[in-house]
């Protein structure tokens, strides 16, 4: 009861942030340089009043409060427009393109903890020695190098120099085979990692690197505690200790972590798609900046932003499930 | 209790140390002490002094870089450490010396358990108390998960935990602290140890809870026969709750005696010091007489007798000769050691050499009771000629004390 309660409390305190996402986007995308309707017109010539019209017809005659007003009624029946410069829904462009998108930030996210965990324990049982040093300077490079950047150097050695594997696009596990001219499921599983392995690996370097950090201090933290000493002095075995005792304490701040970084993966898998030719909502939001598509520019900002929110709420909400400590703003 | 039987537990010539980059830490350095069935043997000494070292060395749980570098521990006849001459002339490990493994299963927990002095850290954030409680149970005692579970709740009214089956379910940073030591001894009696290592129990909690939960071990200890290592820095601990007393000062015991004893015919002047230092009833605050200083580092502790800097009685030859820890009396059948060279009976360095000026001066500047000055104290007991050496002046608390 208390959980649920507490659920329902970080929605609500979520709608301001919400709110706030979209009045700015709002107002940053009708102050953008270019005059969209001229744009979509593509440097014919034309009348004033054919303009005039255009704009009635879009509604941009009017003050920009009461479009805003307009446009976050319809949000809310799940209408985020009409692209002017695609002439489509702009749900329907979003649909077609978040599959990819999740399906790059989760398996990023996968890669990331299915490799910084383990590490980062290696690395805290054997402090300061030769692995804990390497996982150190591992962690520089990830942390500090641009998911681009390391996504072309990727492409570099394995798709040009060694061409192992394949540096463009993605294949998607939910289409038939025959989509793709292969033979059977086995074959569009194979082809789904091969395509997925690179951008995967760019995108995930940067929050392995860091979690691998985070899991390591944790660890270490943890393996120090009184509770730890106090189950050896009981015969516990050391490996029950790691894994049982010192571990659980340990994974509670590496859940925030992950919610909070979910806004850099989400940056950069826009880069990352940029570079993989990856046909998600990143590339999909490049284009529509390039083409001053503000319709589909704040479409995608408020699915962004609302996925940022509910990823730091599940944190949040699994955070406290997971921690007794945690009262849920009750009492203490 | 004047003629014994084996000890459960039996210390001898204790040496662990810490390999760190600044030097070698001496933290327990040459220590002997037994523990019998059923007695309550307390570990005195100031903050630094090697207890907690010294207590964890006998489950082999020395943190690193510490290591037990020489010594023997033998519990119930099994050798928990001890070193042989190899062939070569370097020590090692002894044949029946317990292996890791043997030690873990067979000595933790179900033979000698311990209770740690913070109670809000030693319990788990993330798992029941109830949980943790049926772990080591379940561990240490050979019942099934659902007896364990029984016993852990029926452990948990036993130490006076109300409403045990609910307060089961319950996680640690439910429990007040007081509620949370009496977890860990339910803990500790569950496993149904031994002997039970209490490494300051009740230094993190109020005076009140510290009351009650002395008064609970007492208890406790009365109806299973338990003995106990009781480390503390507390006299008034001491007083109240232990058989017999070692007293360690930078890693070395330097008095050991039955308790009546200890407190009516003090031995060493650290333990002196360590009484006058104590609050109690028939004195004011005013009156406490801190121990001068602090203790030293344990990487290079001092020459001699290691607290000639700080005794108010040292002289010369305390800067020279490392005092052994003799025999200087018998109280009920059981010896009175002291590590102090007025004791010393072949030898008359201590009478011969001068007391060291600055000590006497200071102690006289701070003498504040009795008027008589710290000089003219050491005057008297060099001519009363028994090296006793009681300076002892009028604080009446040593009422017993039949050599003056
Ligand atoms: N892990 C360690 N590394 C280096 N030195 C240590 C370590 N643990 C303890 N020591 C040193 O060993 C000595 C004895 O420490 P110990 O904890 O046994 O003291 P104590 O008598 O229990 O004091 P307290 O009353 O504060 O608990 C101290 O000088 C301490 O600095
Ligand atoms: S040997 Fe000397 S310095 Fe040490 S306790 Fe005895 S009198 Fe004091
Ligand atoms: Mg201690």
């Amino acid at each position: 009861m208390g959980l649920l309660r507490y659920t329902a409390g970080r929605v609500v305190q979520a709608i301001p942030v919400l709110i706030g996402i979209t009045v700015i986007t709002f107002i940053l995308a009708n102050l953008a340089p270019g005059d969209p309707v001229r744009l979509m017109l593509q440097g014919q010539e034309v009348n004033q009043e054919v303009i005039a019209r255009i704009e009635r017809q879009y509604g941009l005659h009017r003050p920009l409060h009461e479009r805003y007003l307009t446009y976050m009624g319809n949000v809310l029946q799940g209408d985020l427009g009409h692209s002017i410069h695609r002439d489509r829904p702009v749900t329907a462009l979003l649909a077609q393109r978040a599959g990819p998108t999740l399906m790059l930030v989760l398996s990023a996210y996968a890669f990331a903890l299915a490799t910084a965990i383990p590490l980062g324990i290696i690395a805290a049982t054997r402090r300061n020695e030769p692995t804990d040093h390497v996982s150190r300077i591992v962690a520089l490079i990830g942390v500090s190098t641009p998911s681009f950047w390391i996504g072309i150097v990727l492409i570099l050695i394995f798709a040009i120099q060694l061409g192992w594997l394949p540096s463009s696009g993605l294949v998607y596990p939910w289409r038939s085979p025959d989509q793709y001219g292969y033979s059977g499921y086995p074959e569009l599983a194979y082809q789904t990692i091969r395509h997925l392995l690179l951008p995967m690996i760019a995108l995930g370097t940067l929050q392995m690197a860091t979690l691998m950090r985070v899991e390591r201090t944790q660890m270490i933290e943890s393996l120090q505690g009184e509770y730890v000493k106090l189950a050896r002095a009981y015969g516990v075995p050391e490996r029950t200790i790691l894994r049982k005792h010192a571990f659980q304490v340990a994974q509670l701040p590496i859940i925030t972590i992950i919610g909070l970084n979910l806004s850099t993966a989400l940056g950069g898998a826009v880069l990352t798609e940029y570079v993989f030719n990856i046909n998600g909502i990143g590339r999909l939001f490049l284009e529509a900046i390039q083409s001053l598509d503000y319709q589909l520019i704040m479409g995608i900002t408020i699915v962004i932003g609302t996925m940022f929110v509910v990823g730091v709420i599940i944190t949040d909400i699994s955070y406290a499930y997971i921690d007794p400590r945690v009262t849920y703003g009750e009492h203490d | 209790m004047s003629s014994r039987s084996d000890p459960l537990l039996r210390v001898e010539n204790l040496k662990t140390q810490f390999f760190t980059d600044a030097g070698t830490v001496r933290a327990v350095d040459g220590i002997s002490f037994e523990v019998y069935e059923g007695e309550i043997v307390g570990l005195v000494g100031e903050s630094g002094a090697g207890k907690s070292v010294a207590s964890m060395s006998l489950l082999r749980l020395v943190d690193s870089p510490g290591q037990i570098v020489d010594g023997e521990i033998t519990y119930k006849g099994e050798t928990i450490f001890g070193l042989e001459e190899g062939p070569d002339g370097d020590l090692r490990e002894r044949e029946d010396m317990l292996t890791n493994e043997e030690v873990r299963t067979r000595i933790r927990g179900n033979e000698i358990a311990v209770i740690f002095q913070d109670p809000m850290e030693s319990l788990n954030p993330v798992f029941t108390v109830g949980s943790q409680l049926r772990e080591f149970i379940e561990l240490n005692r050979d019942l099934s998960s659902d007896e364990a579970r029984r016993e852990a709740v029926d452990m948990l009214r036993e130490v006076g935990i109300p409403d045990p089956a609910e307060r089961y379910e319950e996680y640690p940073h439910q429990f007040s602290g007081g509620m949370r030591q009496r977890v860990l001894i339910a803990m500790a009696l569950a496993c149904e140890p031994n002997l039970i290592i209490a490494d300051e129990p009740t230094t993190a909690l109020d005076v009140t809870v510290e009351g009650q939960i002395i008064d609970l071990v007492d208890d406790l200890q009365a109806k299973y026969g338990t003995s106990f290592i009781w480390v503390t820095h507390d006299m008034g601990v001491v007083a109240e709750i232990c058989d017999r007393v070692n007293v360690m000062y930078l890693g070395e015991i330097v008095e050991q005696a039955p308790v009546d004893e200890l407190f009516y015919d003090t031995k060493h002047p650290y333990t002196e010091a360590l009484l006058n230092s104590m609050p109690r009833p028939d004195r004011t605050v005013a009156e406490l007489d801190p121990i001068r200083g602090v203790m030293p580092e344990a990487i290079n502790p001092p020459a001699g007798c290691r607290f000639h800097p700080r005794c108010p009685d040292a002289r010369e030859a305390c800067k020279r000769i490392h005092p052994e820890n003799r025999e200087v009396a018998r109280a009920d059948g059981q010896p009175h050691r002291a590590a102090c060279i007025k004791h010393d009976v072949f030898g008359d360095e201590y009478e011969e050499s001068v007391p060291l000026e600055g000590r006497a001066q200071e102690t006289a500047a701070s003498a504040t009771d009795g008027g008589e000055s710290e000089e003219s104290g050491v005057e008297s007991r060099s001519q009363s000629g028994n090296g006793s050496g009681s300076t002892r002046k009028t604080d009446g608390r040593r009422g017993g004390d039949d050599r003056e």
